[in-house]
């Protein structure tokens, strides 16, 4: 795999080069081009778009498509919904979790194995499997179209409370067990000790809170019918027009990447978290 | 489950040996737990509330609404016993649902960590841009799936798409991958491990990371080539990283909607179990007792896939 | 776990504990049981002889459901804003509730279950019927009435397609006929005359001379996407060669007799056999425009559309007939806009009172010129629509020689994507035509019996 340690002659410093870079550069590539096509799209006008050749280089550059997009769909207004929605839902969802996760590491509680096999078993049932039942049940307490109504059905987490309590049976128990016997309560040693030691696990889990409930779409879409409502991944498909298609590509692709970006943005400043985040949590992809 | 993974650099706590139970406080313990158990109660009943009404609950509705001849909507519905059973299993809409859900998961799931596992091995060097490089395959697993999907959806259009104005400069004409059932379904395979195999490729890479360089060496002075290293050293070495992914990946399969929905909103050659409960419900046949019962199938699938997992993991992975 | 959990734990709290959480759980399944649905046989059927208008003051503030059909987001807003000019008691907001008709039906639906209804929304052919029988909207008789509003200037064709027990439940609004839109350099090439082909045995003729003049085309001609178009523009072919999904003003279903079986077959040679059509992925008219194909079929509504990205002459006709028909041939289509039927009177009226204001002579023609519509009114003059473009004049034309479309194809819900899904069998899959039929036939049938003639009233 890597290139052993002989004395480095022009050969062979080049093939480490080929050898290191060519993969690393193809996944690159394989990843980038598709975006870097999506982004350059967006600026193409519908004669660009309407064409057999392969159209590169918008021309001429068509940033009208942005404001188009934001005309047919009110782009402000889905931004503040899925912010409200990811903030708000994803904040819930920690603080159960910690909650959760504590009382089943800490607190001593005759039934909590079973309790643990409940929560953890949650994570074998799909959201999807739910969705006319808890359809029904939203409806019916009036919750289409509300706020509470998208982001209540998800806050039960059974895999940031699975990850969490991971994260605190490694936590060293000596001391929070000093603790106690200094006579610190159960608030105090979650909000003193557990919470700052495991704030990088709860700082991920947080992250991929945010991921998951900023993509979420199809719950979003069963419950919402009011468009001043969605969040974005709902608001972005409003865009596609029926009988117009060909000219709301570039419009299309112009959502697209109002949608994406933000998530990018916080991406590349975060990815190390991120990245480490999901890939314990991945069950919920 | 992912014990095996869990320990990456940014969030790996102190390794503690598993502590002396304290012995101390032996007095007034009734009194005790009686308010451990309180407190218990009272910081994971809001959670455990949840998961009952929003997780386990439905499942037992299903139950019932899979009984029910209904649409969504409507105030009332007819009671049809198991007819939407019935007619499920006896027209040739299941063999298809089956084997498109079957087809979909196992191209997915083996493709994204085939894949993968190739990614983790090129980027598992210690040079410059290695770590952009990681950053970068594994971003498209945080985009939207909506958004992801609509970008591709324009490249795969057979007339005015990149892929197809590549492919007749090769004097090749595009395939139909909106027409054609199989083709859809192979779009959507494509795409969805374009999304994914980033996930799967940075797990790799921490397993790599992982294994000791002393084992690496061993190998390499008893003569063994890069490939059978890789085969009879690095691979087995892998394998509880290797039976997390298929767990994680095969769960996260089963439930992919977003690309389905805006790639091919009909569902045509993609029509999952999952799919074809949305379309049943939400998407123009009003046939919600019929969802339901797609729903309680599925279920019922997922329960022998997960017994099935455990009796294999109680056997091959160790699990505290 | 970390710890072995006290063995001498009491039990008693254990066992409140979980009774705690049973009932938490039953009370759930309390709630649930609110509400789901209910089985008793109680039908609940509307009344329409109680709709009554009289002393209901219109509302101030009313929203309109469109999914901009014909990118008609812009053109519709101007209206809402003449109308606002106009009066100063009712406003109107525009809102996009979904990218196609299906999207607005699934909302429109899913909104039926407690969510927020619309005042009017766009009904499409083969939605509003499906309403009428979930008795989710009005007829608009009373509506009419109250508000002095002659309908008789409406065009017969379109308004009666909203026809249904005597009672009118839509108002004609985004119209629509399939043309036959063809690339006119590509005819020039091959030395054709300057026309639609009058009959599909005629452009089976002039599909070979089209191909071989035009080296860079995919196909000479392309088959709509099939999706939304099979179900609708297949009812030309159909006709044409005496066949239909079913016959006449019936629920009986017709598709698999032989004239049907004929027609289709015809479809699947031109692909399969004498290979001069392809079919759509996305957008037939996307293919045309990009000059990817010498001609297809297409809804008025892209006519706008298609002038304003294609690079060439666009030419524009009537559907061609077939060897039992030449005339009438062609479906009509489209969406028209609706009332729901459980929001306040005072909404309905005052939706009533804007939908009447979208359809004047004036606004329908306004919208006729945005987006290739039909103008839906009689009187509205179409002589400004045809200065700007020559090819409006062969839509309206062209209504005068349409056909009702099937029952098989707009009363019947799901029927439209059964038909796209057999057309893709047959079309995509190179499928036996009269197995596929017979299918549909059974899976209309099917529908009919339990989805539609319980319901009617």
């Amino acid at each position: 795999m890597t290139v052993d340690s002989r004395p480095l002659s022009r050969r062979n410093l080049v093939a480490a080069l080929i050898a290191d870079y060519v993969p690393i550069l193809l996944a690159i590539l394989v990843v980038v081009l598709p975006l870097a096509y999506l982004v350059l799209s967006s600026f193409k006008t519908p004669a660009d778009v309407v064409t057999q050749r392969l159209v590169v280089l918008p021309d001429p550059w068509h940033p009208g498509n942005y404001s188009d997009a934001a005309r047919i769909v009110p782009f402000a207004r889905l931004f503040v919904n899925s912010a409200v929605v990811t903030v708000v839902g994803a904040g819930i969802k920690v603080l159960l979790a910690v909650f959760t996760a504590y009382a089943l590491v800490f607190v001593r509680f005759p039934g909590r194995k079973y309790v643990f096999w409940a929560v953890l078993a949650t994570l074998m049932v799909p959201p999807q499997v739910s969705v006319v039942p808890n359809f029904v049940f939203i409806s019916g307490l009036g919750g289409q179209d509300t706020y509470w109504g998208i982001i209540l059905p998800g806050l039960a987490t059974g895999f940031g409370t699975f990850l969490l309590r991971q994260a605190f049976l490694t936590l060293p128990t000596d001391v929070i067990d000093a603790a106690e016997v200094d006579g610190a309560g159960h608030w105090r040693r979650l909000w003193h000790m557990v919470v700052p030691m495991a704030a990088p696990s709860i700082a991920t889990v947080a992250l991929v809170n945010i991921v998951f409930e900023w993509n979420d779409y199809l719950w979003p879409l069963v419950i919402v019918s009011d468009p001043e409502m969605m969040t974005l991944p709902v608001g972005l498909t409003l865009l596609q027009n029926s009988e117009n298609s060909a000219s709301a590509y570039g419009i299309v692709m112009a959502g697209t990447v109002m949608v994406l970006l933000p998530v990018l943005v916080v991406f590349a400043a975060l990815q190390r978290h991120i990245v480490t985040g999901l890939t314990q949590g991945g069950v919920k992809g | 489950m992912v014990a095996e993974i869990k320990r990456s650099p940014a969030t790996s706590p102190p390794e503690v040996s598993a502590s002396t139970a304290s012995s101390r406080a032996r007095r007034g313990r009734r009194r005790r737990a009686r308010r451990e158990a309180a407190i218990f109660l009272a910081f994971a009943v809001p959670n455990l509330a949840l998961i009952v009404l929003f997780t386990y609950r439905p499942l037992f509705l299903n139950m019932y609404y899979s009984t029910l001849d209904w649409t969504l909507g409507a105030p009332t519905a007819r009671p049809v016993g198991l007819a939407n059973y019935v007619e499920f299993f006896r027209s040739s809409e299941a063999g298809e649902v089956f084997l498109t859900t079957a087809v979909f998961t196992l191209s997915t799931v083996l493709l994204s960590m085939a894949l993968g596992l190739l990614v983790a091995l090129g980027l598992n060097r210690k040079v410059r841009g290695a770590g952009l490089a990681r950053a970068t395959v594994f971003s498209p697993f945080v985009l939207s799936g909506v958004g992801v999907g609509l970008a591709w959806q324009y490249i795969f259009d057979p007339t005015v798409g990149a892929l197809g104005a590549v492919l007749r400069s090769f004097g090749v004409d595009s395939p139909q991958w909106f027409n054609n059932e199989t083709l859809s379904l192979i779009m959507v395979v494509l795409v969805y491990v374009w999304k994914n195999l980033g996930y799967a490729a940075v797990i790799y890479l921490a397993g790599l990371q992982a294994i000791s360089s002393d084992v690496l060496e061993a190998a390499a002075i008893d003569g063994a080539n890069a490939r059978r290293k890789f085969f009879s050293v690095v691979f087995p070495l892998l394998s509880p990283t290797t039976f997390f992914l298929l767990v994680t990946s095969t769960l996260s399969s089963l439930q992919a909607f977003d690309l389905i929905r805006v790639m091919t909103p009909l569902g045509r050659g993609t029509t999952t179990l999952i799919y074809d409960a949305y379309l049943r419900a939400f998407g123009g046949y009003n046939q919600a007792g019929y969802s339901a019962m797609l729903s309680t199938v599925l279920f019922v699938l997922l329960v022998i896939l997960t017994l099935l997992q455990l009796v294999f993991l109680e056997k091959r992975v160790h699990y505290r | 776990m970390s710890q072995s959990d006290p063995a001498e734990s009491s039990r008693e709290l254990s066992r409140r504990g979980f009774l705690g959480l049973a009932a938490a759980g039953l009370s759930a399944t309390a709630l649930s049981a609110c509400t789901g649905p209910s089985t008793s046989t109680d039908n609940g059927g509307g009344d329409a002889a109680k709709l009554d208008f009289t002393g209901v003051k219109p509302a101030g503030e009313i929203t309109f459901w469109s999914s901009n059909p014909g990118a008609s987001q812009e053109v519709t807003q101007q209206i809402i804003d003449a109308f606002h000019a106009s009066q100063s008691d009712i406003k109107v907001q525009l809102v996009t509730a979904g990218s196609n008709y299906e999207d607005i039906a699934q909302k429109f639906q899913a909104a039926q279950a407690g969510g927020k209804l619309p005042d009017l929304v766009v009904l499409s052919d083969v939605w509003w019927f499906r309403y009428y029988l979930q008795d989710s909207i009005i007829p608009l008789d009373t509506l009419f009435t109250a508000l002095d509003w002659d309908t008789s200037d409406y065009r017969d064709q379109l308004l009666t397609d909203y026809k249904y027990g005597g009672s009118i439940w839509a108002v004609p609004w985004a119209r629509s006929t399939p043309l036959f839109y063809w690339n006119k350099a590509h005819w020039q090439a091959a030395g054709l005359p300057d026309r639609a082909p009058k009959t599909w045995d005629e452009f089976a003729e002039w599909a070979p001379k089209l191909k071989s003049a035009n080296a860079g085309t995919q196909n000479a001609f392309q088959l709509p996407a099939l999706a939304g178009y099979a179900g609708w523009s297949f009812q030309n072919v159909l006709w044409g060669r005496g066949g239909s999904w079913s016959a006449k003003d019936s629920f009986d279903i017709t598709c698999d007799k032989p004239e049907a079986v004929a027609a289709l077959q015809f479809l699947a040679d031109a692909v399969y056999k004498n290979k001069w059509s392809g079919v759509a992925g996305k957008d037939s008219t996307n293919d045309l425009s990009a000059g990817a194909v010498s001609a297809t079929v297409g809804s008025t509504g892209s006519l706008v559309g298609i002038l304003k990205v294609a690079k060439f002459d666009v030419g524009a006709g009537f559907l061609p007939g077939g060897p039992a028909a030449t005339s009438p041939v062609c479906p009509t289509g489209g969406a028209g806009v609706g009332i729901p039927k459980k929001i306040k009177p005072e909404n309905q009226l005052a939706a009533a009172t804007f939908i009447k204001f979208l359809t004047t002579p004036e606004n329908t023609l306004k919208f006729a010129q945005a987006t290739g519509y039909m103008p839906v009114r009689k009187s509205a003059d179409p002589s400004s629509l045809i200065a700007k473009a020559p090819q409006a004049k062969v839509a309206i034309d062209q209504l005068a020689v349409t056909r009702n479309q099937d029952w098989a194809r707009v009363f019947l819900p799901g029927a439209d994507q059964e038909m796209a899904n057999a057309c893709a069998a047959i079309l995509t899959k190179n499928g036996d035509v009269q197995s596929e039929l017979s299918n549909l036939k059974a899976k209309l049938e099917g529908i009919y019996s339990s989805q539609v003639k319980p319901h009617l009233r």
